[in-house]
């Protein structure tokens, strides 16, 4: 990340980009209504409170359940504590197909370890392959 | 998945704002993914109900007043009260007005993080004792 990016923001001024935001508005507000400037603040406003209002909730389900990452399941919960039950099944579809993604990506990432060769063997087979071409590289060099 | 918006929050910066509350540690990779979702859902349903107030006045924009009115309604807004305290109340034609200090709804509320520490632990033993 570039330096440019962070200088002059401090911690706490941290909201959500202007830019990213504006677009989602277009895409939210009917076609014959203008969304005025100003709201468009309030709206980002709203916004990061309701991140804050979430967070902490879920945070608050964690700790009472003694556990220390704060995971999907208590975010959920935080949803229906805090009166957003309407927003429990959309997201936790999102959920569902965030596990099946993340389950995919650790299959990806052990495909080594499946060609089911033990790493001893593994080690002698790459041995044999360096043996092989420092052979050819000294015949070459006669 | 029923993906109907081109843009999304970026679930980097969301996670951001959530570990500036000093109580949240650790964040599993769902959760701001999660969060992102929710908050598509709720500025949609957010707009949705603005925007019936400013159709209700016959207006082409939607303005600060017109988000004011709907915080003020909806309880599942509750929250954000303080956001719009500052906005100047529409002109009602009953008469109603002023700024109403119910900050001790039924439903948790979280005072801004800047007052993070005495305030989250008042709610926190409020919480307790219901």
């Amino acid at each position: 990340m570039s330096d440019n990016e962070r200088s002059g923001a401090a911690d706490d001024d941290l909201s959500l980009p202007k830019a990213t935001v504006q677009k989602l508005i277009n895409e939210m507000m009917p076609n014959e209504i203008a969304c005025a400037k100003d709201t468009r603040d309030l709206l980002i406003d709203s916004c990061v409170e309701f991140i804050h209002l979430i967070a902490s909730e879920a945070n608050d389900i964690c700790e009472r359940e003694n556990k220390k990452t704060i995971a999907g399941e208590h975010v959920v919960a935080a949803l229906q504590a805090l009166g957003f039950d309407d927003y429990v099944e959309e997201v936790d579809e999102v959920y569902k197909e965030h596990k099946k993604q993340q389950k995919e990506r650790d299959r990806k990432s052990t495909r080594l370890e499946n060609t089911g060769i033990a790493e001893e063997e593994l080690l002698r087979q790459q041995e044999l392959l360096f043996a092989q071409s420092r052979q050819k590289f000294e015949a070459q060099q006669q | 998945m029923k993906k109907k918006y081109k843009t999304k929050f970026p679930v980097a910066r969301i996670k951001k704002i959530m570990q500036l509350d000093e109580d949240v540690g650790k964040v599993a990779q769902a959760t701001p993914v999660l969060i992102s979702k929710a908050l598509e859902l709720f500025m949609q349903s957010l707009i949705d109900q603005a925007c019936q107030e400013t159709r209700q006045r016959n207006a082409k924009r939607l303005s600060a007043a017109h988000l004011k009115k709907t915080i003020e309604t909806v309880e599942q807004f509750d929250f954000l009260k303080d956001v719009v305290a500052n906005i100047p109340d529409p002109i009602e034609p009953s008469g109603g007005g002023g700024v109403e200090e119910e900050s001790e709804s039924s439903k948790p509320t979280r005072s801004t993080r800047r007052s993070k520490t005495s305030a989250s632990k008042a709610i926190k033993d409020q919480e307790m004792e219901l």
